[in-house]
């Protein structure tokens, strides 16, 4: 059984008067325990709804999203799914709720009624994940932009969830900062297997995923592994980017040097090497 | 144009919370300019350019900053005349888009500098085809049911309907699917030619490599240096002591050249790579 699924899932929220916009349409998909999946997908193509759908801020109109087996719109199971499911939205400023650092992110494991030295560490912990261990008794109104978004984060990490949904939750960050988040992210994908779904509009991020799933208008157009880069047309027809890897060797390509499709640096290095010859011994 | 000297930024003084955002800042802003500022989060780049129109005020003995001739560190500030001269967009614009129609929206900025109605609703239609949208069909809808991509072409309109000298954008493009992004960024481009001078924060180094003459790189409120594209992304040393990132495809110029591929690795566009690796290649 998958560890989040959603099954012929409708969504639409009203738009005006007597209108109402369709942002998801019978969307099927799964997300394994320790996964790694990127959601991607322009602006208005439903991620977000995603998200919401995902721990149960939101109840399809149609079909079923389950977590672990517990049916979302079971109101009695959702303080176990949000136990389950973190969710970190785009903006930060949204999801502060207590004028001291640390508290906000001790706000999650004391709704889980642990013991205060447990959430003593965790916080300690997860402050340090993102860095922002030093601000540990600032105001997070004090803070910059990229500064609560860190906050915001370690506030997941801190309820320890078995799945993380980043809802753009980079967009903020410096280059830097994004690695460093991503970096944590990753690892306690690899270590404590804690899956994860990233939704994100930078392409060189999603390439390192295990999956990718792509939006359009609501709908899902694509879901697979990295061989779905091979077939840039899906991903210009969705109206996104293809990494800026793939972007050059396509342009190579047509200029006669064929380096296959590499998906980050490394791969880029080895193939451009192995298609240009490495010159007198090189540096 | 902008000129900052010595200028110090405290927030909470006087109290146990007390944060210096701001060390004794000093750079100068040319009309003309396509100016970025780059620099970790908590940097202080939303505080320096906040100084820009007021919204944050010079503190006592912390040195000043000129607005052409508005001197920014006086008791008195002409803010009327300073904020139709320096239009600020900020980060998610869309987010303070507030009235029941996009026209009405738009025109709130010439309404306050006292124009007549007639003019409002001229700026306001100019503002709004600047951005790219069809005034006929948006008008009179409510900016909140539009896209998020359209949304924050309508807050940039209401920046640009003050037609200001300056214009001042925090993170224009953050939050955008890359599309959407380069859309804004064009449509920037496009504003510069009404608006001559451009100051821009931004994260995303490939957008700041492109598109600006200047960087000012800030860390922990100080500048460590303003410098052309070329000299900051082409120097490691540089870029070390700034503690700032490479765009993506000067990083990859420069890990194809240490792995003895013989190119320019100081490129800063995707094309300019492609030339130089089709050279190698011998196809040039």
């Amino acid at each position: 059984m998958p560890f989040l699924e959603f099954s012929n899932v409708d969504y639409s929220y009203p738009s005006g008067d007597n209108d109402y916009i369709q942002a998801l349409r019978a969307v099927s998909l799964s997300v394994e325990r320790g996964e790694f999946v990127a959601l991607v997908g322009c602006n208005g193509s439903g991620k977000s709804t995603f998200a919401r759908l995902a721990n149960g801020l939101l109840l399809p109109d149609g079909g079923a999203v389950t977590v672990d087996g517990m049916n979302t719109a079971d109101k009695s199971k959702l303080y176990d799914i949000r136990k389950k499911i973190g969710v970190v939205f785009q903006n930060p400023d949204n999801q502060m709720v207590t004028t001291i650092v640390e508290d906000d992110v001790a706000f999650g494991p004391e709704n889980l009624g642990l013991p205060p030295n447990e959430i003593r560490e965790r916080v300690d912990w997860a402050l340090d994940c993102v860095g922002m261990r030093e601000y540990a008794t600032s105001g997070p109104f004090r803070l910059s932009g990229g500064q609560k978004q860190r906050v915001a984060i370690a506030g997941v990490l801190a309820i320890k969830p078995e799945l993380m949904i980043l809802d753009e939750a980079t967009g903020m960050l410096d280059p830097d900062g994004r690695k460093e988040v991503l970096n944590v992210v990753k690892k306690l994908n690899r270590e404590e297997n804690m899956a994860v779904v990233m939704i994100t509009h930078f392409m060189e991020e999603a390439a390192e995923a295990d999956r990718i799933i792509i939006l359009e208008r609501g709908a899902v157009v694509a879901n697979g592994g990295k061989e779905l880069f091979q077939s840039p047309e899906i991903f210009t027809h969705a109206g996104l980017d293809l990494p800026v890897y793939v972007r050059v060797a396509q342009k190579l390509k047509a200029g006669g040097i064929d380096i296959g499709c590499p998906l980050s640096v490394d791969e880029f290095v080895a193939a451009a090497k192995g298609a240009l010859g490495k010159k007198e011994g090189g540096a | 144009m902008i000129d900052v000297k010595n200028l110090s930024f405290v927030y909470s003084p006087k109290t146990p919370f007390t944060t210096q955002a701001l060390y004794d800042i000093n750079l100068q802003i040319e009309t003309g300019d396509f100016f970025g500022i780059i620099g970790s989060t908590g940097a202080g780049k939303s505080t320096l350019v906040s100084h820009f129109n007021a919204l944050t005020r010079v503190q006592k003995n912390s040195g000043t900053v000129l607005v052409d001739d508005i001197d920014l560190s006086a008791k008195k500030i002409d803010l009327k005349k300073l904020r139709a001269k320096v239009g600020m967009v900020f980060q998610y614009p869309e987010h303070q888009l507030f009235d029941d129609t996009v026209e009405k929206d738009v025109m709130f900025g010439p309404k306050n500098l006292g124009l007549p109605v007639e003019e409002q609703k001229e700026r306001a239609r100019q503002a709004i085809e600047l951005v790219g949208l069809d005034f006929n069909e948006i008008a009179q809808r409510s900016p909140f049911e539009l896209s998020g991509g359209q949304k924050r072409r309508v807050a940039l309109a209401g920046v640009l309907a003050m037609r200001p000298e300056i214009l001042v954008l925090d993170e224009p493009t953050a939050g955008l699917d890359p599309v959407g992004k380069r859309d804004i960024m064009q449509l920037v481009v496009h504003a510069k030619e009404m608006c001559p001078t451009v100051v821009m924060i931004s994260h995303n180094m490939d957008e700041i490599a492109e598109y600006c003459n200047k960087i000012a790189v800030l860390n922990r409120g100080r500048v460590m240096g303003v410098f052309s594209p070329r000299e900051l992304f082409g120097s490691e040393e540089l870029l070390f002591k700034c503690g700032v990132e490479l765009p993506l495809v000067t990083e990859l110029a420069v890990r194809l050249y240490n792995n003895g591929i013989d190119i320019d690795r100081t490129v800063l566009t995707e094309d300019e790579l492609v030339r130089e690796l089709m050279k190698v290649g011998g196809h040039a």
